[in-house]
């Protein structure tokens, strides 16, 4: 208690100098007459009584007139409402002079109480409202600061968040490339195969060419012509020069398509710092296509129906990954046995490049998602659902849309519209 | 919180009638003084009104001494009904023993009973009573005004029927049922100071006795 009056006395230190108390307290005699002039009260008191007195206090302590007890005085005690405060002595007033005084000094009492209770009663609820206050104040300030630290964590958070979306995305992206760079080296292996094994059989068919000829060289040396001319012939080194400049004409023609593969290889392998060039699309599309036919080959027929298209300025190796891209699904929407059907045209000033399957379609209620992000309807870790997204991306960088059809157990097709000009 | 100064031998008991604006408890308290007849009995005080309407409180004071010559004091006070006086109203009811929420029996006044109950339970709780452990009693004022105007006693005994807290009609203008009231008080607030002051064993007080110093029969 005491503790509690020191703290909030400290407390209101400088905004309110006084501690309440309560006002419904019971005061005593020197508390009520704490507003009156004690000098004027005696002086007042001698004259009514005629002379010397004494006002005591319910403890018998004098608060006023004369120090010294008298013998025999006569006594009034005054009353407060159902206390005794006190009494009044006189050495020479009668009963009555002296019983009105003592109810005059109640009449008093009386009033000073009401103005105490009054103010008291008035200081704890001004100090209540102001308590209130400070406290609605404190717990405002408190829930401001709460609010601040809420609101900064959660941009933090969503900073955070942001960053880690954004090198997700990344590696996504990073992934997708990866995937169809893997899809692609399998496609290239296969078509290099190709040349390289007919190269490596004709070499080793020019070795032994080279040894016959070889064999020739002794007979020559003897200087027999006759002997060196039947020996030629035996050897049929007529048919043995034709076929040898077939040979290398034809190994000739494979290193060329090596070198025409690894030149287009490079439209992929770049795709990063690629530069705009002036190509005719429908080589891209062999190219995807011969791509996708090296793995899918048994699966999928796939027919080419290209018109002639104007040269048209891109990145090629962006628009081969967006056609490999399209190509493979196509591929994967085909369970068993399908074809796949490739065509390119001019319509009025646009390019347009369809790919069709005759696969499993797509639901409805899918079409119109399938450009998000990370939406994919294939088996969790199959794909990261960013294929589509990044070939709307490169033909929208190209000024150019895909469109999509599709009905669900017929096939899909995929539309590529490119600005012609 | 009753008081027990040992130097002046006085236990100082607080009792406040609480309810809303022109219910009554003013008139309870006047009614009070001129019907009780203890040992002791002080004079009201009306501190300050204004067109008939306590701004700060009354007070009226009675008492009695026991056998073993404490004195025993009751400080009725009631608070100030207006919606406006909430802070006055909080001061007057701290430290209280017990309470009777004096509820107007006029139909016009039903969301005024209710929001002044709302109001007591809050401010009991502020000023930190135990509102559930509380001496209270719910007083039903007004039933001298005409039947169409008030709840009838069945409707008002149905909704309260949940309640822990005795229930009186009264009609405090002419005096009636205000005395029981007191009494219904008197009869919860004794148990907790016997506990407390040890009424019975120290000061050989028992409720009956105690009830009859206080109300002079
Ligand atoms: N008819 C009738 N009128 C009553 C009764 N009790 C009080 N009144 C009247 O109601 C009015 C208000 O009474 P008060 O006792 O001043 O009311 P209060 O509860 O003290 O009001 P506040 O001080 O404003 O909180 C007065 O006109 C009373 O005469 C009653 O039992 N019956
Ligand atoms: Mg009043």
């Amino acid at each position: 208690m005491l503790a509690s009056r020191l703290l909030s006395a400290l407390y209101w230190g400088t905004e309110l100098e006084i501690t309440p108390l309560p006002f419904d307290r019971d005061l005593n005699l020197q508390e009520l007459l704490a507003g009156v002039s004690l000098e004027r009260l005696g002086g007042i008191l001698k004259a009514l009584l005629g002379g010397d007195f004494r006002l005591l206090g319910a403890d018998g302590r004098r608060l006023l007139g004369s120090e010294e007890p008298y013998a025999q005085p006569r006594r009034a005690e005054i009353h407060y409402d159902l206390d005794l405060l006190g009494q009044l002595e006189s050495a020479s007033a009668d009963e009555a002079r002296l019983s009105a005084a003592a109810a005059m000094i109640e009449l008093m009492l009386r009033l000073s109480a009401r103005y105490h209770m009054a103010a008291e009663l008035h200081i704890e609820t001004v100090h209540e409202d102001f308590a209130a206050l400070q406290q609605k104040h404190a717990a405002m300030m408190e829930s401001e600061a709460r609010y601040k630290a809420l609101s900064e964590e959660l941009e933090a958070r969503v900073r955070e968040q942001v960053k880690i979306i954004e090198s997700a995305q990344r590696q996504l992206y990073q992934a997708e490339k990866l995937a169809s760079i893997g899809q692609l080296a399998a496609g290239v292996a296969h078509e290099i195969n190709n040349p390289i094994g007919f190269i490596r059989s004709n070499l080793s068919t020019a070795q032994q060419y080279v040894s016959k000829l070889g064999a020739l060289e002794s007979v020559m040396q003897t200087g027999n012509m006759a002997q060196f001319q039947s020996a030629w012939k035996e050897a049929g080194i007529a048919f043995l020069l034709e076929d040898f400049t077939a040979l290398l004409g034809e190994s000739v023609d494979g290193a060329d398509r090596v070198t025409k593969i690894v030149s287009d290889l490079k439209g992929f392998s770049n795709v990063d710092q690629a530069e705009e060039e002036i190509v005719d699309l429908n080589d891209n599309l062999r190219f995807a296509c011969n791509m996708l036919a090296g793995q899918t080959r048994d699966k999928v027929e796939l027919v080419m129906e290209l018109g002639d298209l104007p040269k048209i300025l891109c990145f090629p190796g962006h628009l081969n990954q967006v056609f490999l891209n399209l190509l493979l699904n196509a591929a994967q929407a085909i369970v068993d046995q399908g074809r796949i059907e490739v065509s390119s045209e001019v319509a009025g000033s646009e390019v347009h490049i369809r790919i069709s399957d005759n696969g499993c379609g797509i639901p409805e209620m899918n079409l119109d998602r399938l450009f998000d992000p990370f939406f994919t309807t294939r088996q969790v870790g199959s794909g990261t659902g960013l294929g589509l997204t990044v070939c709307r991306d490169i033909v929208q960088a190209h000024g150019g849309r895909i469109e999509v059809k599709s009905k669900e157990g017929m096939g899909t097709t995929f539309t590529v519209i490119l600005p012609a000009g | 919180m009753a008081e027990f100064d040992e130097v002046n031998r006085k236990i100082t008991i607080k009792l406040v009638y609480y309810g809303p604006a022109q219910s009554g408890k003013t008139t309870n308290l006047m009614r009070l003084h001129d019907l009780l007849a203890p040992d002791l009995k002080g004079e009201i005080m009306t501190l300050e009104t204004q067109n008939d309407r306590t701004l700060f409180f009354d007070l009226l004071p009675l008492g009695f001494r026991t056998p073993s010559g404490w004195l025993v004091k009751l400080k009725l006070f009631t608070v100030p009904g207006q919606v406006a006086h909430d802070a006055t109203r909080k001061a007057v009811l701290s430290r209280a023993d017990g309470v009777v929420f004096v509820a107007d029996s006029q139909r016009s006044q039903s969301v005024n009973n209710a929001e002044a109950f709302q109001n007591l339970e809050e401010n009991v709780q502020r000023v930190g009573m135990d509102f559930s452990h509380m001496p209270l009693v719910v007083q039903f004022n007004k039933r001298d005004l005409p039947e169409a105007q008030i709840f009838s006693e069945n409707e008002i005994r149905q909704r309260w029927s949940q309640t822990p807290w005795p229930l009186v009609f009264s009609s405090a203008l002419v005096g009636e049922g205000v005395r029981e009231t007191l009494f219904k008080l008197l009869e919860q607030v004794y148990p907790a100071l016997d506990r407390l002051f040890g009424l019975q064993q120290e000061h050989d007080v028992g409720q009956q006795a105690f009830i009859s110093a206080v109300l002079g029969d």
